[in-house]
């Protein structure tokens, strides 16, 4: 996001294609989304990226990125 | 520490270039004159995500754009968009496309409305100048007519 300087962004830590949680869960993905428009008024100039601070996994784990990795070689 | 993502989408292109990430020629920003709980609010999806019964997406070039009905009930939503990273959101597209929690943000009254269509697309398109070019202002232009305040772009 950093090299595309979209007007505004907010960063959430969650593997790309599951940006407002995992499947089916409603109230994470209304959780999400509240958040990210919450952030509107605190923008204060072009290109910046306010990160939301939520985690994917409970504890932090970052063993995602391994499977998440599979998953984006796939299209070849 | 984020993932990095463009050393993988590098691998996943080879052996074409990896993509080059390109500036918008024109700055974007404009501000917001009204509250998030005063705002008309659309979604924006590069996800190539369409209703069942439109018409597909090709991939990988395809500059067209869908409008989908903000209605969560309006019917099934199908993702086009090549990615392997699909197999999770075709599960459940609501991930990247929510408009069953923006529906409830408007009953709840945490936004003003929400806008009757949302908008989806082909992401990764390398014609980066007839993105900004025909893509965009056609997509300003229905946001517009919309009244929309607010529009949020979910990248895929």
């Amino acid at each position: 996001m950093s090299k595309v300087t979209p007007p505004r962004a907010a960063f959430i830590d969650h593997p790309v294609g599951r940006t407002f949680g995992p499947p089916h869960d409603r109230k994470r993905n209304e959780a999400v989304l509240s958040k990210a428009l919450a952030e509107l008024p605190k923008f204060t100039h072009p290109g910046e990226i306010r990160d939301l601070g939520d985690a994917w996994s409970p504890g932090g784990s970052r063993a995602w990125e391994d499977e998440l990795c599979v998953e984006m070689l796939q299209d070849r | 520490m984020p993932f990095d993502y463009l050393p993988v989408m590098a691998q996943n292109s080879a052996p074409k270039p990896p993509r080059v990430l390109v500036l918008p020629s024109k700055p974007a920003w404009q501000p917001a004159c009204k509250s998030v709980g005063e705002s008309r609010v659309a979604l924006l999806s590069s996800a190539a995500a369409r209703l069942a019964d439109q018409e597909p997406f090709i991939p990988r070039e395809d500059l067209s754009y869908r409008k989908v009905s903000a209605d969560p009930n309006a019917g099934e939503i199908i993702i086009d968009h090549h990615s392997g990273i699909g197999r999770v959101p075709k599960q459940d597209p609501e991930i990247i496309f929510p408009r069953t929690a923006l529906a409830s943000l408007a009953e709840r009254g945490v936004i003003g409305s929400r806008a009757p269509f949302y908008f989806s697309f082909m992401g990764g398109v390398r014609q980066h100048q007839r993105i900004e070019n025909e893509l965009a202002p056609a997509l300003a232009k229905e946001l517009a007519d919309a009244q929309v305040d607010l529009a949020l772009l979910v990248p895929y």
